[in-house]
Protein backbone atom coordinates (compact mmCIF):
# COMPACT_ATOMS: atom_id res chain seq x y z
CA UNK A 1 0.00 0.00 0.00
CA UNK A 2 2.75 2.57 0.90
CA UNK A 3 4.52 1.69 -1.75
CA UNK A 4 2.19 2.24 -4.15
CA UNK A 5 1.04 5.85 -2.92
CA UNK A 6 4.54 7.01 -3.29
CA UNK A 7 4.67 5.58 -6.90
CA UNK A 8 2.00 7.53 -7.19
CA UNK A 9 2.87 10.65 -5.40
CA UNK A 10 6.02 10.51 -7.51
CA UNK A 11 3.91 10.50 -10.60
CA UNK A 12 2.09 13.64 -9.45
CA UNK A 13 5.07 15.18 -8.28
CA UNK A 14 6.84 14.71 -11.61
CA UNK A 15 3.05 16.12 -13.35
CA UNK A 16 3.75 19.14 -11.60
CA UNK A 17 7.12 19.53 -12.23
CA UNK A 18 6.80 18.79 -16.26
CA UNK A 19 3.94 21.81 -16.11
CA UNK A 20 6.06 24.36 -14.24
CA UNK A 21 8.78 23.44 -16.63
CA UNK A 22 7.86 22.48 -19.84
CA UNK A 23 5.93 24.91 -22.01
CA UNK A 24 6.83 24.45 -26.07
CA UNK A 25 7.47 21.85 -27.90
CA UNK A 26 5.88 18.58 -28.18
CA UNK A 27 2.32 18.02 -30.40
CA UNK A 28 -0.89 18.33 -28.26
CA UNK A 29 -2.61 15.26 -28.00
CA UNK A 30 -6.18 15.16 -28.75
CA UNK A 31 -7.92 12.01 -27.41
CA UNK A 32 -9.81 11.32 -30.60
CA UNK A 33 -13.24 9.67 -30.06
CA UNK A 34 -12.70 6.58 -32.13
CA UNK A 35 -15.98 5.84 -33.58
CA UNK A 36 -19.38 7.78 -33.32
CA UNK A 37 -21.12 4.70 -34.30
CA UNK A 38 -24.24 4.12 -31.93
CA UNK A 39 -25.44 0.38 -32.66
CA UNK A 40 -28.76 -0.60 -31.38
CA UNK A 41 -31.43 0.70 -33.41
CA UNK A 42 -34.03 -1.49 -31.43
CA UNK A 43 -33.32 1.48 -28.64
CA UNK A 44 -35.90 3.06 -29.91
CA UNK A 45 -39.80 2.22 -29.39
CA UNK A 46 -41.11 5.51 -29.80
CA UNK A 47 -42.68 8.13 -32.13
CA UNK A 48 -43.26 11.98 -31.61
CA UNK A 49 -45.82 13.31 -34.60
CA UNK A 50 -43.32 16.06 -34.07
CA UNK A 51 -39.90 14.54 -34.47
CA UNK A 52 -38.35 12.18 -37.56
CA UNK A 53 -35.03 11.54 -35.55
CA UNK A 54 -33.73 10.74 -32.06
CA UNK A 55 -31.05 12.99 -30.77
CA UNK A 56 -28.55 10.32 -32.42
CA UNK A 57 -30.03 10.50 -35.68
CA UNK A 58 -31.16 7.45 -35.52
CA UNK A 59 -35.12 7.00 -37.38
CA UNK A 60 -38.01 6.78 -34.52
CA UNK A 61 -40.39 3.86 -35.53
CA UNK A 62 -43.66 4.44 -35.56
CA UNK A 63 -45.56 2.42 -32.48
CA UNK A 64 -48.88 1.07 -33.24
CA UNK A 65 -49.50 2.47 -29.71
CA UNK A 66 -48.85 5.89 -30.27
CA UNK A 67 -46.35 6.60 -27.47
CA UNK A 68 -44.47 9.79 -28.23
CA UNK A 69 -41.27 9.40 -26.54
CA UNK A 70 -37.90 8.73 -27.06
CA UNK A 71 -35.75 6.15 -24.98
CA UNK A 72 -33.78 9.70 -24.25
CA UNK A 73 -36.57 10.82 -23.10
CA UNK A 74 -37.53 8.15 -20.94
CA UNK A 75 -34.18 8.59 -19.46
CA UNK A 76 -34.92 12.35 -18.66
CA UNK A 77 -38.14 11.46 -17.00
CA UNK A 78 -36.01 9.38 -14.11
CA UNK A 79 -38.25 10.33 -11.01
CA UNK A 80 -37.25 13.18 -8.45
CA UNK A 81 -38.42 11.98 -5.56
CA UNK A 82 -36.11 14.12 -3.72
CA UNK A 83 -36.04 17.20 -5.75
CA UNK A 84 -36.16 19.62 -2.37
CA UNK A 85 -33.21 18.39 -1.14
CA UNK A 86 -31.53 17.90 -4.61
CA UNK A 87 -32.43 21.45 -5.04
CA UNK A 88 -30.43 22.14 -2.29
CA UNK A 89 -26.96 20.35 -3.03
CA UNK A 90 -27.61 21.95 -6.34
CA UNK A 91 -27.28 25.43 -4.70
CA UNK A 92 -24.55 24.34 -2.51
CA UNK A 93 -22.43 23.15 -5.71
CA UNK A 94 -23.18 26.36 -7.54
CA UNK A 95 -21.70 28.58 -4.93
CA UNK A 96 -18.61 26.09 -4.66
CA UNK A 97 -18.06 26.21 -8.25
CA UNK A 98 -18.64 30.25 -7.90
CA UNK A 99 -16.83 30.75 -4.75
CA UNK A 100 -13.90 28.43 -4.55
CA UNK A 101 -13.72 25.89 -8.32
CA UNK A 102 -14.11 28.41 -10.58
CA UNK A 103 -11.54 31.48 -8.81
CA UNK A 104 -8.98 28.71 -8.09
CA UNK A 105 -9.28 27.23 -12.00
CA UNK A 106 -8.85 30.37 -13.20
CA UNK A 107 -5.97 31.47 -11.16
CA UNK A 108 -3.98 27.88 -12.00
CA UNK A 109 -5.06 28.40 -16.16
CA UNK A 110 -3.62 31.88 -15.77
CA UNK A 111 -0.07 30.48 -14.19
CA UNK A 112 -0.08 26.97 -16.58
CA UNK A 113 -0.41 27.30 -20.42
CA UNK A 114 -3.42 25.14 -22.05
CA UNK A 115 -0.69 22.88 -23.00
CA UNK A 116 0.59 21.32 -20.09
CA UNK A 117 -3.30 21.26 -18.56
CA UNK A 118 -3.55 19.00 -21.07
CA UNK A 119 -0.82 16.91 -20.70
CA UNK A 120 -2.23 16.71 -16.72
CA UNK A 121 -5.88 16.15 -17.97
CA UNK A 122 -4.06 13.15 -20.63
CA UNK A 123 -2.37 11.75 -17.34
CA UNK A 124 -5.59 11.06 -15.22
CA UNK A 125 -7.07 10.22 -18.01
CA UNK A 126 -4.68 7.24 -18.67
CA UNK A 127 -4.19 6.69 -14.49
CA UNK A 128 -8.15 5.87 -14.66
CA UNK A 129 -7.63 2.95 -17.20
CA UNK A 130 -8.69 0.13 -14.51
CA UNK A 131 -12.29 1.80 -14.50
CA UNK A 132 -12.33 1.77 -18.23
CA UNK A 133 -10.92 -1.53 -18.77
CA UNK A 134 -13.00 -3.25 -16.10
CA UNK A 135 -16.69 -1.45 -17.71
CA UNK A 136 -16.04 -3.08 -20.76
CA UNK A 137 -15.14 -6.39 -19.45
CA UNK A 138 -17.95 -6.64 -18.30
CA UNK A 139 -20.13 -5.11 -21.32
CA UNK A 140 -18.79 -8.12 -22.93
CA UNK A 141 -16.54 -6.25 -24.88
CA UNK A 142 -12.96 -8.07 -24.94
CA UNK A 143 -12.01 -6.10 -28.23
CA UNK A 144 -12.65 -2.49 -26.64
CA UNK A 145 -11.14 -3.49 -23.76
CA UNK A 146 -7.65 -4.84 -25.18
CA UNK A 147 -7.74 -1.38 -27.79
CA UNK A 148 -7.85 0.43 -24.12
CA UNK A 149 -5.17 -1.60 -23.20
CA UNK A 150 -2.59 -1.58 -25.03
CA UNK A 151 -3.46 2.57 -25.51
CA UNK A 152 -2.62 2.42 -21.27
CA UNK A 153 1.00 0.66 -22.64
CA UNK A 154 1.71 2.67 -24.97
CA UNK A 155 0.82 5.68 -23.56
CA UNK A 156 2.31 5.09 -20.13
CA UNK A 157 5.29 3.71 -21.21
CA UNK A 158 6.55 5.99 -24.26
CA UNK A 159 4.19 8.88 -23.26
CA UNK A 160 5.89 10.00 -19.97
CA UNK A 161 3.61 8.04 -18.25
CA UNK A 162 0.16 8.96 -19.52
CA UNK A 163 0.90 13.00 -19.83
CA UNK A 164 1.44 12.50 -23.75
CA UNK A 165 -1.56 10.51 -25.53
CA UNK A 166 0.42 9.25 -28.36
CA UNK A 167 -2.67 6.38 -29.12
CA UNK A 168 -4.95 8.88 -29.52
CA UNK A 169 -4.36 8.69 -33.73
CA UNK A 170 -4.32 5.10 -33.76
CA UNK A 171 -7.28 3.55 -34.60
CA UNK A 172 -8.30 0.09 -34.74
CA UNK A 173 -9.07 -1.82 -37.53
CA UNK A 174 -12.02 -2.77 -36.48
CA UNK A 175 -14.77 -0.30 -34.66
CA UNK A 176 -15.08 -0.63 -31.17
CA UNK A 177 -17.52 2.34 -30.15
CA UNK A 178 -16.46 4.65 -26.98
CA UNK A 179 -13.94 3.10 -24.65
CA UNK A 180 -15.37 6.17 -22.40
CA UNK A 181 -16.81 3.55 -19.86
CA UNK A 182 -17.54 3.62 -16.15
CA UNK A 183 -19.55 1.16 -13.88
CA UNK A 184 -22.77 3.30 -13.84
CA UNK A 185 -22.67 3.36 -17.98
CA UNK A 186 -22.37 -0.54 -17.51
CA UNK A 187 -25.25 -1.39 -15.22
CA UNK A 188 -26.84 1.34 -17.82
CA UNK A 189 -25.59 -1.23 -20.57
CA UNK A 190 -27.25 -4.00 -18.86
CA UNK A 191 -30.71 -2.25 -18.92
CA UNK A 192 -30.81 -0.96 -15.46
CA UNK A 193 -32.88 2.43 -15.21
CA UNK A 194 -31.01 5.44 -13.46
CA UNK A 195 -33.59 4.53 -10.25
CA UNK A 196 -34.24 8.07 -9.08
CA UNK A 197 -32.18 11.38 -9.80
CA UNK A 198 -29.87 12.54 -7.43
CA UNK A 199 -27.58 15.68 -6.19
CA UNK A 200 -24.27 14.87 -4.19
CA UNK A 201 -22.09 17.85 -2.59
CA UNK A 202 -18.81 17.88 -4.39
CA UNK A 203 -19.67 15.19 -6.95
CA UNK A 204 -22.98 16.97 -8.35
CA UNK A 205 -25.22 15.10 -10.78
CA UNK A 206 -25.99 11.86 -10.23
CA UNK A 207 -28.64 9.02 -10.04
CA UNK A 208 -29.46 5.66 -8.26
CA UNK A 209 -27.67 3.70 -10.59
CA UNK A 210 -24.63 6.19 -11.28
CA UNK A 211 -24.13 6.59 -7.71
CA UNK A 212 -23.61 2.41 -7.01
CA UNK A 213 -21.57 2.69 -10.46
CA UNK A 214 -19.50 5.74 -8.44
CA UNK A 215 -19.32 3.87 -5.37
CA UNK A 216 -17.24 0.80 -7.40
CA UNK A 217 -15.33 3.24 -9.47
CA UNK A 218 -13.91 4.28 -6.35
CA UNK A 219 -11.85 1.09 -5.90
CA UNK A 220 -11.08 0.94 -8.99
CA UNK A 221 -9.63 4.72 -9.48
CA UNK A 222 -5.89 4.39 -8.61
CA UNK A 223 -5.54 7.73 -6.92
CA UNK A 224 -8.22 6.77 -4.34
CA UNK A 225 -5.46 4.61 -2.95
CA UNK A 226 -3.08 7.50 -2.31
CA UNK A 227 -2.29 7.00 1.69
CA UNK A 228 -2.84 9.27 3.77
CA UNK A 229 -6.29 9.78 2.56
CA UNK A 230 -5.97 13.72 1.94
CA UNK A 231 -3.69 13.51 -0.33
CA UNK A 232 -5.68 11.13 -2.24
CA UNK A 233 -8.51 13.83 -1.82
CA UNK A 234 -5.79 16.68 -2.47
CA UNK A 235 -4.78 14.64 -5.96
CA UNK A 236 -8.29 14.37 -6.77
CA UNK A 237 -8.97 17.87 -6.60
CA UNK A 238 -6.09 19.17 -8.68
CA UNK A 239 -7.65 16.68 -11.20
CA UNK A 240 -10.65 18.58 -10.88
CA UNK A 241 -9.34 21.64 -10.60
CA UNK A 242 -7.26 20.85 -14.02
CA UNK A 243 -10.15 19.72 -15.60
CA UNK A 244 -12.58 22.39 -14.86
CA UNK A 245 -9.74 25.17 -15.96
CA UNK A 246 -10.62 23.79 -19.53
CA UNK A 247 -14.76 24.02 -19.34
CA UNK A 248 -14.75 27.06 -18.09
CA UNK A 249 -17.06 29.33 -19.50
CA UNK A 250 -19.80 25.87 -20.07
CA UNK A 251 -22.04 25.98 -16.66
CA UNK A 252 -22.14 29.52 -17.17
CA UNK A 253 -23.72 29.30 -20.02
CA UNK A 254 -26.47 26.53 -19.64
CA UNK A 255 -26.91 28.48 -16.45
CA UNK A 256 -27.61 31.79 -17.86
CA UNK A 257 -29.27 30.56 -21.02
CA UNK A 258 -31.94 28.45 -18.56
CA UNK A 259 -34.77 29.42 -17.49
CA UNK A 260 -34.72 26.61 -14.41
CA UNK A 261 -30.96 25.53 -14.11
CA UNK A 262 -31.50 23.59 -11.54
CA UNK A 263 -34.41 21.75 -14.25
CA UNK A 264 -31.61 22.11 -17.16
CA UNK A 265 -28.83 20.56 -15.32
CA UNK A 266 -30.74 17.31 -14.33
CA UNK A 267 -31.95 16.91 -18.07
CA UNK A 268 -28.84 17.36 -19.88
CA UNK A 269 -27.31 14.62 -16.83
CA UNK A 270 -29.99 12.43 -17.45
CA UNK A 271 -30.02 12.74 -21.41
CA UNK A 272 -25.81 12.73 -21.54
CA UNK A 273 -25.61 9.77 -19.55
CA UNK A 274 -28.25 7.64 -21.59
CA UNK A 275 -26.34 8.71 -24.83
CA UNK A 276 -22.96 7.09 -23.39
CA UNK A 277 -24.26 4.20 -22.75
CA UNK A 278 -24.82 3.92 -25.87
CA UNK A 279 -22.00 5.19 -28.00
CA UNK B 1 -35.00 -9.86 -75.10
CA UNK B 2 -37.46 -7.11 -74.34
CA UNK B 3 -37.70 -7.63 -71.24
CA UNK B 4 -34.20 -7.51 -71.19
CA UNK B 5 -33.57 -3.99 -72.28
CA UNK B 6 -36.73 -3.04 -69.92
CA UNK B 7 -34.52 -3.93 -67.26
CA UNK B 8 -31.86 -2.18 -68.43
CA UNK B 9 -33.72 0.91 -69.17
CA UNK B 10 -35.59 0.51 -65.76
CA UNK B 11 -31.87 0.04 -64.20
CA UNK B 12 -30.19 3.22 -65.79
CA UNK B 13 -33.49 4.94 -64.26
CA UNK B 14 -32.71 3.60 -61.13
CA UNK B 15 -29.27 4.62 -60.83
CA UNK B 16 -29.85 7.64 -62.31
CA UNK B 17 -32.54 8.33 -59.59
CA UNK B 18 -29.76 7.47 -56.75
CA UNK B 19 -27.28 9.97 -58.11
CA UNK B 20 -29.46 12.61 -58.45
CA UNK B 21 -31.11 12.22 -54.69
CA UNK B 22 -27.54 12.34 -53.71
CA UNK B 23 -26.49 14.68 -55.65
CA UNK B 24 -29.12 17.44 -54.11
CA UNK B 25 -29.04 15.91 -50.63
CA UNK B 26 -26.73 18.83 -49.96
CA UNK B 27 -29.08 21.43 -49.99
CA UNK B 28 -29.41 21.71 -45.91
CA UNK B 29 -25.74 21.13 -45.61
CA UNK B 30 -24.59 24.00 -47.49
CA UNK B 31 -27.00 26.20 -45.85
CA UNK B 32 -25.74 25.59 -42.77
CA UNK B 33 -22.14 25.28 -43.38
CA UNK B 34 -22.71 29.14 -45.26
CA UNK B 35 -24.09 29.72 -41.89
CA UNK B 36 -21.38 28.52 -39.72
CA UNK B 37 -19.10 30.00 -42.18
CA UNK B 38 -20.35 33.41 -41.21
CA UNK B 39 -20.20 33.06 -38.00
CA UNK B 40 -16.64 32.05 -37.58
CA UNK B 41 -15.77 35.02 -40.11
CA UNK B 42 -17.24 37.84 -37.96
CA UNK B 43 -15.67 36.06 -35.39
CA UNK B 44 -11.91 35.95 -36.80
CA UNK B 45 -13.29 39.19 -38.56
CA UNK B 46 -9.92 41.29 -36.79
CA UNK B 47 -11.71 44.49 -37.51
CA UNK B 48 -14.49 43.85 -35.03
CA UNK B 49 -12.28 42.13 -32.49
CA UNK B 50 -12.17 43.77 -29.32
CA UNK B 51 -14.27 44.78 -26.53
CA UNK B 52 -15.13 48.61 -28.28
CA UNK B 53 -16.55 46.46 -31.51
CA UNK B 54 -18.54 44.04 -29.11
CA UNK B 55 -21.65 45.33 -29.79
CA UNK B 56 -21.04 45.51 -33.28
CA UNK B 57 -20.15 41.66 -33.86
CA UNK B 58 -22.58 40.91 -31.29
CA UNK B 59 -25.55 42.65 -33.55
CA UNK B 60 -23.78 40.85 -37.16
CA UNK B 61 -23.67 37.77 -35.10
CA UNK B 62 -27.64 37.97 -34.19
CA UNK B 63 -28.56 39.06 -38.07
CA UNK B 64 -26.53 35.74 -39.18
CA UNK B 65 -27.97 33.50 -36.31
CA UNK B 66 -31.74 34.98 -37.68
CA UNK B 67 -30.60 34.02 -40.63
CA UNK B 68 -30.28 30.22 -40.40
CA UNK B 69 -32.37 29.67 -37.08
CA UNK B 70 -36.04 29.36 -37.22
CA UNK B 71 -36.73 30.66 -33.79
CA UNK B 72 -40.53 30.27 -34.31
CA UNK B 73 -40.01 26.75 -34.93
CA UNK B 74 -37.94 26.14 -32.29
CA UNK B 75 -40.15 28.01 -29.59
CA UNK B 76 -43.18 25.76 -30.18
CA UNK B 77 -41.31 22.34 -30.40
CA UNK B 78 -39.91 23.50 -27.04
CA UNK B 79 -43.30 24.99 -25.65
CA UNK B 80 -45.06 21.62 -27.00
CA UNK B 81 -48.46 21.16 -25.43
CA UNK B 82 -48.35 24.92 -23.70
CA UNK B 83 -47.82 25.60 -27.15
CA UNK B 84 -51.62 25.03 -28.23
CA UNK B 85 -52.58 26.93 -24.95
CA UNK B 86 -51.10 30.04 -25.63
CA UNK B 87 -53.07 33.10 -27.18
CA UNK B 88 -51.70 34.07 -31.04
CA UNK B 89 -50.34 37.21 -28.44
CA UNK B 90 -48.43 35.37 -26.38
CA UNK B 91 -47.19 32.82 -28.90
CA UNK B 92 -45.56 36.41 -30.52
CA UNK B 93 -44.01 37.36 -27.12
CA UNK B 94 -43.08 33.69 -26.53
CA UNK B 95 -41.25 33.85 -29.41
CA UNK B 96 -39.75 37.10 -29.31
CA UNK B 97 -38.49 36.75 -25.58
CA UNK B 98 -37.20 33.11 -25.99
CA UNK B 99 -35.18 33.90 -28.80
CA UNK B 100 -33.75 37.05 -27.11
CA UNK B 101 -32.65 34.58 -24.25
CA UNK B 102 -30.98 32.06 -26.72
CA UNK B 103 -29.24 34.85 -28.56
CA UNK B 104 -27.58 36.78 -25.81
CA UNK B 105 -26.36 33.50 -23.82
CA UNK B 106 -24.96 31.58 -26.78
CA UNK B 107 -24.00 34.47 -28.64
CA UNK B 108 -21.81 35.40 -25.52
CA UNK B 109 -20.63 31.58 -25.47
CA UNK B 110 -19.59 32.00 -29.43
CA UNK B 111 -17.09 34.68 -28.33
CA UNK B 112 -15.17 32.32 -26.82
CA UNK B 113 -14.52 30.87 -30.22
CA UNK B 114 -11.02 30.08 -30.94
CA UNK B 115 -10.11 28.70 -34.11
CA UNK B 116 -12.33 25.34 -33.63
CA UNK B 117 -12.74 23.27 -36.62
CA UNK B 118 -16.16 22.00 -37.71
CA UNK B 119 -16.41 18.65 -39.73
CA UNK B 120 -19.43 17.55 -41.53
CA UNK B 121 -19.90 14.17 -41.07
CA UNK B 122 -23.59 12.97 -42.31
CA UNK B 123 -27.19 14.34 -43.12
CA UNK B 124 -30.29 12.91 -43.79
CA UNK B 125 -33.67 14.23 -45.46
CA UNK B 126 -36.97 13.00 -45.01
CA UNK B 127 -39.43 15.16 -46.83
CA UNK B 128 -39.07 18.34 -45.29
CA UNK B 129 -36.84 18.09 -42.94
CA UNK B 130 -32.84 17.02 -41.95
CA UNK B 131 -30.64 16.20 -39.21
CA UNK B 132 -27.05 16.81 -39.64
CA UNK B 133 -23.91 15.35 -37.73
CA UNK B 134 -21.00 17.39 -37.21
CA UNK B 135 -18.41 17.48 -35.13
CA UNK B 136 -16.41 20.31 -33.00
CA UNK B 137 -12.79 19.64 -33.03
CA UNK B 138 -11.68 20.84 -29.17
CA UNK B 139 -8.15 21.34 -27.96
CA UNK B 140 -8.48 18.23 -25.90
CA UNK B 141 -11.50 16.54 -27.42
CA UNK B 142 -13.92 16.69 -30.07
CA UNK B 143 -18.06 17.59 -29.02
CA UNK B 144 -20.59 15.96 -31.48
CA UNK B 145 -22.94 18.67 -32.49
CA UNK B 146 -26.36 17.65 -34.40
CA UNK B 147 -28.57 19.81 -36.09
CA UNK B 148 -32.29 19.53 -37.05
CA UNK B 149 -33.41 21.54 -39.90
CA UNK B 150 -36.95 22.11 -41.52
CA UNK B 151 -37.74 23.51 -44.74
CA UNK B 152 -40.67 25.92 -44.84
CA UNK B 153 -39.26 28.44 -47.86
CA UNK B 154 -35.94 27.97 -46.62
CA UNK B 155 -33.99 24.85 -44.46
CA UNK B 156 -33.98 26.44 -41.01
CA UNK B 157 -32.07 24.80 -37.79
CA UNK B 158 -34.57 24.22 -35.28
CA UNK B 159 -32.81 22.40 -32.68
CA UNK B 160 -29.00 21.67 -31.60
CA UNK B 161 -28.25 18.49 -30.25
CA UNK B 162 -24.76 18.49 -28.13
CA UNK B 163 -23.40 15.23 -26.56
CA UNK B 164 -27.05 13.69 -26.87
CA UNK B 165 -28.99 16.62 -25.33
CA UNK B 166 -31.58 18.53 -27.24
CA UNK B 167 -31.80 22.60 -26.43
CA UNK B 168 -35.29 22.06 -27.32
CA UNK B 169 -36.13 18.92 -25.09
CA UNK B 170 -33.81 20.32 -22.43
CA UNK B 171 -36.64 23.68 -22.97
CA UNK B 172 -39.47 21.35 -22.70
CA UNK B 173 -38.78 20.20 -19.72
CA UNK B 174 -37.93 23.40 -18.00
CA UNK B 175 -40.94 24.72 -19.77
CA UNK B 176 -43.17 21.86 -18.71
CA UNK B 177 -42.47 22.26 -15.31
CA UNK B 178 -43.19 25.90 -14.90
CA UNK B 179 -46.25 25.52 -17.38
CA UNK B 180 -47.49 23.26 -14.57
CA UNK B 181 -47.60 24.89 -11.84
CA UNK B 182 -48.04 28.53 -13.55
CA UNK B 183 -49.61 30.72 -16.37
CA UNK B 184 -48.08 31.17 -19.84
CA UNK B 185 -47.74 34.68 -18.99
CA UNK B 186 -45.74 33.89 -15.83
CA UNK B 187 -43.32 31.98 -18.10
CA UNK B 188 -43.17 34.61 -20.60
CA UNK B 189 -42.68 37.08 -17.65
CA UNK B 190 -39.68 34.99 -15.71
CA UNK B 191 -38.10 34.99 -19.49
CA UNK B 192 -38.11 38.06 -19.86
CA UNK B 193 -36.44 38.77 -15.92
CA UNK B 194 -33.84 36.10 -16.92
CA UNK B 195 -33.00 38.56 -20.05
CA UNK B 196 -33.06 41.66 -18.24
CA UNK B 197 -30.91 40.12 -15.03
CA UNK B 198 -28.33 39.34 -17.68
CA UNK B 199 -28.24 42.62 -18.97
CA UNK B 200 -27.88 44.16 -15.73
CA UNK B 201 -24.77 41.30 -15.57
CA UNK B 202 -25.60 39.90 -12.40
CA UNK B 203 -26.72 36.77 -12.44
CA UNK B 204 -23.86 34.46 -12.98
CA UNK B 205 -23.38 33.57 -9.43
CA UNK B 206 -26.77 34.06 -7.97
CA UNK B 207 -28.93 30.61 -7.92
CA UNK B 208 -31.85 31.34 -9.42
CA UNK B 209 -34.60 28.93 -7.52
Amino acid sequence: MHNMSRTLLTALALTLLCTAAAFAAADPASPVKLTEKPAASSMLLAYGDVDIWDETGQIIKKPAGGDKMTQSDIAAQTPDPLEGWNRMWFTFNDKLYFWALKPVAQGYGAVIPERPRIWVGNFFHNLMYPVRFVSLMLQGKPSAAAVETSRFIGNTAFGLGGLADITADSKPFKPIGSTEKDLGLTFGYWGAGNGLYLVWPFLGPSSGRDTLGYAGDYFLTPTSYIHPWYWSIATKGYDKINEVSMRIGDYETLKDASVDPYEAVRDAYLRNRFKKIND
Amino acid sequence: MKMKRFALILSTLLLTACFCSTALAGEPQDRLKVGIDNVIAILSDASLKGPAKRAERQAKLRTVADGFFDWRELSRRAAAEGWKKFTPQQQDDFVTSFSELLQKTYVRKLEKYNNEKVAFLSEQIADNQAFLKTQVAMKDKTIPINYVMIKHDKWMVYDVVVEGVSLVKNYRTQFAKILSKDTPDALIQRIKEKIKSLDAGKNVDDVAS
